[in-house]
This record gives C-alpha cells, structure tokens and sequence, in this order.
C-alpha cells in the first residue's frame, strides 16, 4: 500500500507540504535541508501507490550532549492513511539507523500533553517513557512531556515493526516543536562541525587573521 | 589591518572585528567612532563601520561608508574584502566575487578570501574558477582534511570525477592506518561511500566494488553499504548476487518498493510499463507468494500483485485484498486501489467485487461465503470506498447516494464528510463542498488536515475572506498570512493567488504568486551555508545530490504555477491596464466621504506601526547575541504596506516584459509542459515577437499535434502573419523568408489553406467537443461572416457514451469543466448570449450538481447548502468581475480563461 523508504533530497519539498497540512508546528525549508545534510540516514517518508508522500519522519543527533542520542524533530501521517501503521513504521526505521549508523544510547522526543493519541503511540507501541515535563514548551503556552527511548543494548530485531498497530489518532497524527531547543554542532561524529546556521558566521572579514 | 593605527586604535580596531563576529553591533560601532574621531578618513574603519551598519539593517549608510572607505584606501585587502561581503549580503554575488578578486590582487594568499570567494563560486556554479580556488587552498594548507575534499568534490562538480577520486585517494593516503580514531568513523565512512559513488558514476564499476569489499569494516552506515553494493552488482549483471542482496534489503525492510522491482530485476522479470507474458505472470505469482510467506505483515507484498495478475486471478487477489481492509476500516483504501483503474478491465471487476460484498454484507451481515459475520463498521467501510470507485468513474449521483447511505449508517466519521466534499467538488457544486468541508471541520478542530482541507475548498469555491478566517487557527500568533508566508506555505498562496485571479483581483493575484516566487528564491539562498558545512561534516553524497536538486528547483511543479499564474496576470494588466491601475481610486470612489477618511487613516497607521517595528527589530538584531535557528523566523515582520497588491501593479512599467521574466525560467525548466509553450505564445503574440511566437507554435505540435490549444495556435498565428503587411526592412524579409520555409514543413499546412487545414483537423476530431470548439472558433477568427456555421458546429457535438472500461454504469463523456469554456466561448468570444444559454441548459441536465450552470441539484438552485456560503466572500471591497466577464476583444487569442482552470 504504502512504500516506507529513505528520504532523498527531492523529497524534501513534498515533506514540507505534509508537514503544513498537518501539524501546527512547521519550518522552513533549510530546516530539512539542514537534517538531510547532517543526517541523511535519519529521513524517511512513506510514499503511496501513486508517489505521493503521505508520511514522512525527520530526525536527527543531538551531538553537543555528553550521552550521543537521537532525537525526532517531527512526525506526520496524513489523515487519509492512519490505520496502516505507518507513524510506527517510520519511527522504527529512524530509531534504527540512530542506533546502527550512529550508535545512539537513546531517543528522544517532544509530544504536547493533549495529544493523547501520539502519547499512547509513543508508550504503547513504540516503549518511550516520560522523562520529563516542559512547560510551556509550545508556542502556544502547552507543556510538552520530554520523552525518551533507550535503543543500546536492547538490539530489537530488525524487522519488528510489520504488525499493524492500530490506534485511533484522532488529532494531527504526529508532532513537532513549538520552538528550537536544539543545538547543533560538534558530539558524537564530529569534533568541528559548527552549526550550518550562524547566519553571517561564515562571513568573516579577512581582518581576522 | 589597522596596521597604520597607533596602538591604541589598532586595538579598537580589533574590537570592531571582534564585535561583528560576536553580533554586539552597538560595540562595534562605538569603537569605530572612537578611531574616526581621531582618524576620520581612515578607510578600513570607515569600511568595518559600514559593515556594521549594514547588519543593523542602515544599508544605505553601510554602502556609503563601505565605498568611502574603499576609496580612502584602494590598497586595502579589507576594504575590498568588506566591500564583497557587503554586495554578498544583498545577494549580489558577481559584484562580491569581483571584489574578492580585487582583494586577491593585493593579498593573493589570503585564506580567509579564498574560502569565501570558494563559497561564492559554488553557489554561482563557476566551476572552473571553483576548482582554481580550491587548489590554492589546498596549496596553502594542505594538512586540513577539508581542502582535500573541497578539492575532490570541486573537481566532481566541474565533471571530472576520476581526478575528484585520485584527489581522495591521495588524501586517503596522508592518513595512520588505524584512522579514523571512534569519533570520525561516520565521517570517514561517508568520505569512503562518496568516492565509490564517484567510481561508479565513472563507470569503473569493478574497481568500485572492489574498494567496497575492501573497506567493508570502514564503513558505518551498512544500509547505504548495500543499496550500493546492490546497484554495482546490477550494472555488472551479476544478478543471482544482487538477488541474494536485494532478499536482504527486504528482510530489513519489507515496505519497500523499490526493493521488490530490484528483485524483479535481478530475476528477469520486470517490465517498466508492468507487460509480461502469461508465463511471467506465472513467475512473479509464485515468487509474490513465497515472499507473502516470509513477510507476512508487509502490506506491499499483497498489493503488487494485484499490477500483474490478470482476469480472474486478479478478482480472486483483489477480494482477498479488499475484504481484511474493509474489515479494519482503512480510509486509504480507495487511493491505494485507484492506479488500477487505469489497467484495461480491472474497474470493472472492482465495481462487480465491491457490488457483491456489498449485496452479501446486507443480506447475510457477513462477505459472501463466510459464515462470521462482519462488523457493522465493514458496511459503511464498503460504502466509503463505492462512493469514491463512483466518483471516480465520474458517476456523482451513484457517487453520493452511496456517501449518504454511510453517513446515514455512522454519522460521526469524519472521513466520510470529506470524501463527499470531494465528490461534490468533482461533481461541480464547489460551494456546498465547502460547506461541508467546514462541517466536518468543525467535528474535530484541533486536526489541521481537515482545517486545510477546509480551506482548500473554500478557496475552490472563492471563498477567500473566509478561507483565511479558517486557516488563520492554526497558526500561532494569529497573524495569518506572515505565519503561512514564513513558514513557505505554497499550496495555500498558490491557492489564494488562483482564486484571486478567477475574480480578477489581479493585484492581490500576482502579489500571492510572486509571494512563493519568492521562496524558491529563499530556497536557491539556502544552499549557502551548505557550501561549507558538508564539506566539513562529510555528507558528500547529499550534498552534491542537493547542488543537483538546486539546479533544478524551478521545474518544480508549485513553481511552474507560480509563474504560468504570475505571467497570466502580467497579460491580464497589458490587455486591460486601466482596470487594475484605477483598483485604489475605485475603492475609494465607492466609499462615503467619512468611510474614505477612515481607511486613509487606517493606512496611515499601518505605516506607521510598520515603521515602529522595523525600528524594533532593528534593536533586537543589534542586541541579539547567539545563533538564530533557522527552522523559524523569529522577527515580527513589519506589516504589509500593500495588502491588496494595487502598489505591486501600478509599479509594473512593462508587463510583458516582466512577464518574460518567468517565462524564460518555465522555457527552461518546463519545457515539456503544454502549458509553458500556450503563454509563452500569448506573451510574444502580444510583444510581436513573430519567431518566438513561432517557436511556442512548433513546441506545442512537438508536444501534443491534436491538442486543441496547439492547433488554435497554429492556425491563429499562420493567420496573423497573412495578415501583416508585406516585409520592408532586410530583416523583415529575412523573418517572412524564414517562416515560408518553415510553413512548407509543416505537415498540418502541407498544401492547404489555413481554412482546409481547420476542416481537415475538425474531421479528425469530430466527435470530441473541444476539438470541435476549437475548430469552430478558429472558422470564426478566419471566416467571422460565417457565424451561424460556428454556432452550429458547437451545438452539433453530442455527449455520447464513454467506453466503460468493463465498469457497469454508463457514463458520458463531457466533462464539466471543458463545458464550462465552452459556454464562456460562445458568450464571450463569440458573443452569442442565446446560444450561452442554450447550452447552459443543455449541461445544466448533463451536469445537474454543477452550480455554474445552476443544475437542479446544485445549492445554487437548491439552497440546500448553508446561507453563508452563498453570500460574496469578504475580499477586502474591491470590485469582483465574474470569471469570464472581463474579456479582452483585441486579444490575438481569445482570451486566457479558455486554459485549464488550475486546481491543486
């Protein structure tokens, strides 16, 4: 029905769209250029039949903290193709390659307190637990549970993720952020990468030297 | 720097760069004050100042200063430096990159500069200069891993990928054999991943493989580690391997699809159009079933089959399909199904198969030949999908009994109201889609997609005012249209700009097309950063695939109607100039005296609180220290001194020159696009352009022969240029020489008149009605005396029956909207209003949802749907021509309704 696969940069356009018909917490488009330009591995979307992309997860490292862990930036399935499992699909496949590519301890992620049907997804089906409570994280004055996954250690079969889950979401299937509490730069990879998106922060004056 | 400063002020002058690099302006500013003071034509502070400035959002002064500077000390790398980066600021890459070149002359060596012009160079594509830049670099430091790369990858982009991997190997070669140390594995297994990629793209597909094999332990991410095995294995036709391989990618992931054709691939049996011989179909029927064994939860493995399988293997599988999925109540079902219709016969044996689940599901509660019963959900579920398989076949009245039928059985799902909304959308009622859409909105009103959904067919329905009213609920501070313009939403302006343009509010039309004009312009900007980034952090691969995807940004497909929007417009404005320039005067006239004040003093006060908070944001900026996010926007933007656009028109000098603009990018990047060669025949008809007219004319027959556009074209411009006097001037004589030549060609004109040629095409296409329209209105631009002939070759055409694809209803073969240009050419181009009407009768029965022909069950007549829909939309006042009104007699063409209505 629906094909899940890694996202390629021509995606990157159609992911926005998904994004905006669905959730209220939405980003510019160098926001994805940036996650597939640091993480390409972490991407992935789920395509219908007829190439449309109908769901899409975009994660990335947190690389600054001590503990190297994963974090999903934002999730989104379409109201027309909730039921197939696809939101779980789609987390398996990023939670692995944060696991096997980049050796995450754990993920972690953002959910508003309301939106019970992305909770129990993520409880439920996926096993993240409440780390803590952010108040006031949305822009729009919610508080968000900071939840997290531990991936080490665990090693789920590669392949666990077929059974269909059901669950009945009934509000934008999916989440994001209200605001970015996300650095980026050097950890777990890499010693010099400077985040991409210091406006002006490559624009020195020679005088500098 | 500052060399020529006492001790003193050579420190403050420190401080100036030390400042700007820490965004704390205000500081910066001061100390170059101080040195000024004593020095006050000392041009590298003059110069830091203006760069200071200049991020302080003072361009003019930060120009000034800068070139001041400049001036004062034309020796001075910095000055120029500086000078290049204030143009890069502003986007002006070619004068920042001479600028650079000029601080390269004085100080050549210069690493700082040469990264940056690097940079430059990158983002402009000047690859040869790319590669010069970073040789040099690569000279001066060749113990930073990043030269090496920024070298190699320079080298990819300017085509020469085998110098780029002996650049790579070279580097490999400066490296311990125990490299890389744990925290650069990714990195290094990237670097690695990169280079056999280029070996591949080189076509030296052993070797590739080879250096894969070799640096197995070195490669992190094993995914990407098979895809490229698999893909060297495939090209090298070592298929059972890349079969074994691609068994894998599925035991990883089952939900591919891309893996399945691979497989097929490799087993001989895959046809890019899906033919295979009865014994393929055999093949894949075998394989399919062995891997439903083994991937028993992918969804995948049950649907493809359903491509292949023919007759009565394909009922069999698609029953076997459809019923678990009726059963679990998958909306999607319908979309999942729908590419098949296009497959000779399978229509018809889903309508059959749905019918008897249906039939059986009401008798005997459960699906033929079971004895369980079914959920009483598994009927509505049934119900939902023969809804959309009727609308599909465009059966609306079926289409609707069977949605009503499932509301009626469960009136709380919320999918059922928007599949209605679609079908009467389809069906021609856009006001009551939208009514309904709103509906269902209202059952659950923290889902944004049934919000979206709802605005989307409001817009549909013209519904502006209101259309932004609902969006604006979604987003965060209430301020809709800054929000949905920084946070790019295109279908939503696009949208917006079409329904504008459908009411002839050009102003507020174009403002919303060149509005995600701009963020495909934002989009090229974003790449900058990039340049250096991924070379740093090694993701090599999706940074030259992202380089690619630039290059190609505009044949996206929210740009092309951006721009065919933004072009339509721009036409519109040269063939009626009068109407939008007056848009603000007709406002005003219509107000009463004490209702003009008090928009005037609105506007007064826009402007000011605009000016307010630019001010603000002007301090934030200087303030801010740290990084900003880019994912949002953090600035309130400064309230938009146009809302309505009528600026942005009275501002366009030469419309078809702005619109040439755009068109050359479609030219570019759409030209394989109908749509692309229609305007930009209307656009140089208009500009007398008669060879570029005539290079649209031979795009399009290029393209589609029997389109109906392509031969009004045709035909129209044969005629124009019969009609012009005879060629004076040598290059007149040259352009007419030109065109004979290329008229014998032609094998539509081929020793016939342009009338002959019409005949000849109608007898071609006498049954379809827009060839027939088409036929006629060109009879009427060749021949206007024979209007009566015109009229009754229009009213001849008959709605017959459409081939049923095997399906069981009968279903006619007009469809809605060619009927509606037709009506709008026999009323306007024509000029007929009793043969408008008549055939308005004719399809109000054909078409009997269709409020544009006030059919009988359209809420146009029926005021079934709710009041509110049918009052005018809250569009800000000005005054709305109905589509199709505003028609511009002198127009070579007719007019530009007659293309496609856009819809997203």
């Amino acid at each position: 029905m629906v094909c899940i696969r890694q996202a390629t940069i021509d995606d990157l356009l159609a992911m926005q769209a998904c994004n905006l018909l669905c959730l209220p917490e939405n980003y510019q488009m160098k926001y994805y250029f940036y996650h597939i330009l640091s993480w390409p591995q972490l991407l992935y979307v789920a395509e219908d039949y007829g190439g449309r992309i109908v769901g899409y997860v975009l994660a990335k490292m947190e690389e600054e903290s001590t503990e190297c862990h994963g974090h999903i930036t934002s999730l989104a399935v379409l109201r027309t193709h909730r039921k197939l499992g696809l939101a779980t699909k789609l987390m398996t496949a990023a939670q692995n390659a944060m696991e096997h590519v980049f050796g995450a301890e754990y993920v972690s992620l953002h959910v508003r307190r309301s939106n019970r049907a992305a909770f129990n997804l993520y409880t439920e089906t996926l096993g993240y637990k409440i780390h803590d409570i952010e108040a006031k994280y949305y822009a729009d004055g919610e508080d968000a549970y900071d939840m997290r996954k531990q991936l080490k250690g665990k090693q789920p079969p590669q392949h666990n993720h077929g059974h269909h889950h059901h669950h009945g979401h009934s509000h934008g299937h999916g989440h994001g952020h209200g605001h970015h509490h996300h650095h980026h730069g050097g950890g777990c990879c890499s010693s010099e990468a400077k985040g991409v998106e210091a406006k002006g922060g490559e624009a020195k004056p020679a005088a500098t030297e | 720097m500052g060399a020529s400063l006492p001790p003193k002020e050579a420190n403050l002058f420190k401080l100036i760069v030390k400042s700007y690099e820490t965004k704390q302006y205000k500081k910066g500013l001061k100390a170059a004050d101080a040195i000024l003071k004593k020095f006050p034509e000392h041009g590298e502070t003059l110069s830091m100042k203006g760069l200071t400035l200049n991020c302080m959002d003072r361009k003019s002064e930060a120009y000034e200063l800068v070139r001041r500077g400049l001036k004062n000390d034309l020796k001075s790398h910095v000055c120029w430096h500086v000078y290049g980066l204030l143009y890069r600021s502003d986007r002006e890459y070619r004068e920042a990159i001479k600028c650079y070149r000029n601080a390269l002359k004085i100080d050549p060596d210069n690493i700082e500069i040469l990264r940056d012009l690097s940079l430059l160079q990158a983002q402009m594509r000047d690859l040869s200069g790319f590669v010069e830049t970073r040789q040099q670099l690569l000279t001066l430091k060749p113990n930073h891993r990043m030269n090496w790369i920024g070298f190699a990858v320079s080298h990819h982009l300017n085509s020469n990928g085998s110098k780029a991997v002996d650049i790579l190997e070279a580097y490999e070669g400066t490296l311990e054999d125990d490299y890389p140390p744990d925290n650069e594995r990714c990195e290094h297994g990237e670097m690695l991943l990169y280079k056999i990629s280029l070996l591949e793209e080189c076509g030296l597909l052993e070797r590739a493989l080879e250096e894969l094999h070799k640096k197995e332990s070195k490669i992190v991410d094993k995914l990407a580690y098979k895809e490229q095995q698999v893909s060297l294995l495939v090209k090298l036709n070592r298929l059972e391997e890349g079969e074994k391989i691609y068994r894998v990618l599925l035991s990883m992931n089952p939900d591919n699809y891309r893996y399945y054709s691979g497989l097929q691939k490799c087993l001989g049996l895959y046809s890019e159009k899906g033919q295979y011989s009865s014994e393929e179909i055999l093949q894949l029927d075998a394989l399919y079933k062995s891997l439903r064994e083994q991937y028993s939860w992918s969804s995948a493995v049950k649907r493809i089959p359903l491509d292949f399988l023919q007759g009565e293997k394909f009922r069999e599988a698609a029953d076997n399909y459809i019923r678990p999925l009726l059963t679990k109540g998958v909306p999607s079902l319908f979309s999942d199904l729908c590419p098949l219709y296009d497959h000779p016969g399978k229509a018809g044996i889903i309508e059959q198969l749905i019918l008897a689940l249906e039939s059986s599901i009401k008798t005997s509660g459960g699906y033929p030949g079971r004895a369980e019963k079914e959920p009483p959900s598994t009927l509505m579920w049934t119900l939902f999908l023969l809804a959309q398989h009727y609308d599909r076949r465009g059966q609306y009245e079926t289409a609707l009994a069977k949605i009503d039928e499932a509301i009626e059985h469960t009136p709380t799902v919320i999918d059922l109201y928007l599949v209605k909304g679609r079908i009467l959308k389809h069906a021609g009622d856009l006001a009551a889609a939208a009514a309904l859409a709103d509906e269902a909105r209202c059952m659950d009103l923290a889902d944004r997609f049934i919000n979206s959904e709802c605005v989307k067919r409001m817009l549909q329905a013209d519904q502006v005012g209101l259309a932004e009213k609902t969006a604006v609920l979604f987003t965060k501070d209430g301020d809709q249209h800054n929000n949905l313009h920084d946070m790019q939403c295109m279908w939503y302006e696009l949208a917006s700009g079409e329904s504008y343009f459908r009411q002839g509010d050009l102003g507020r039309a174009l403002k919303k097309f060149l509005a995600v004009e701009k963020h495909y312009a934002d989009m090229t900007e974003d790449q900058f950063d990039f340049h250096s980034y991924c070379l740093r952090k090694m993701t090599l691969r999706a940074y030259v695939e992202m380089l690619k995807f630039q290059d190609r940004l505009h044949s996206h497909a929210y740009f092309h109607k951006a721009a065919a929007g933004a072009i339509r417009c721009y036409v519109k404005l040269y063939d009626c100039p009068s109407k939008s320039s007056n848009d603000e005067d007709d406002e005003m006239s219509k107000l009463l005296p004490a209702q003009k004040k008090k928009l005037r003093q609105k506007q007064r006060k826009a402007e000011a609180r605009a000016k307010k908070e630019a001010e603000d944001k002007n301090e934030e900026e200087s303030t801010a220290t740290g990084n900003s996010k880019s994912g949002k926007r953090q600035h309130a933007k400064p309230v938009d001194l146009d809302p309505h656009g009528v600026k942005l028109l009275q501002q366009v000098e030469d419309p078809l020159l702005e619109a040439t603009k755009y068109l050359k990018l479609l030219q570019k990047n759409s030209s394989d696009s109908l749509e692309t060669h229609l305007l930009s025949f209307e656009v140089n008809m208009r500009r007398q352009k008669v060879l570029l007219a005539y290079q649209a004319v031979k795009q399009l027959l290029r393209l589609d022969a029997d389109n109906p556009d392509s031969h009004r074209c045709l035909i129209q411009f044969f005629h124009k240029v019969d009609s012009m006097a005879a060629p004076v001037t040598d290059s007149d004589k040259l352009v007419w020489s030109v065109l004979e030549a290329e008229r014998a060609t032609l094998s539509q004109l081929h020793e016939k008149s342009l009338i002959e040629a019409n005949n000849s095409f109608l007898e071609k296409n006498k049954d379809s009605v827009m060839h027939r329209a088409a036929a006629a209105e060109i009879l009427y631009v060749l021949e206007p005396n024979k209007k009566p002939e015109v009229i009754k070759l229009i009213e001849d055409t008959t709605n017959n029956l459409e081939s049923t694809n095997g399906a069981l209803g009968p279903v006619k073969e007009w469809k809605l909207k060619d009927c509606i240009a037709v009506h709008k050419l026999l009323g306007t181009v024509l000029g007929d209003p009793d043969a408008a009407s008549r055939w308005k009768v004719r399809c109000a029965e054909y078409f009997p949802f269709s409020c544009y022909f006030e059919g009988i069950h359209s809420s146009a007549v029926s005021k079934s749907a709710d009041e509110k829909i049918c009052k005018t939309p809250e569009n800000g006042g000005l005054n709305h021509q109905k589509a199709g009104q505003s028609i511009d007699s002198h127009s070579v063409n007719g007019k530009l309704e007659t293309f496609k209505d856009l819809t997203i």
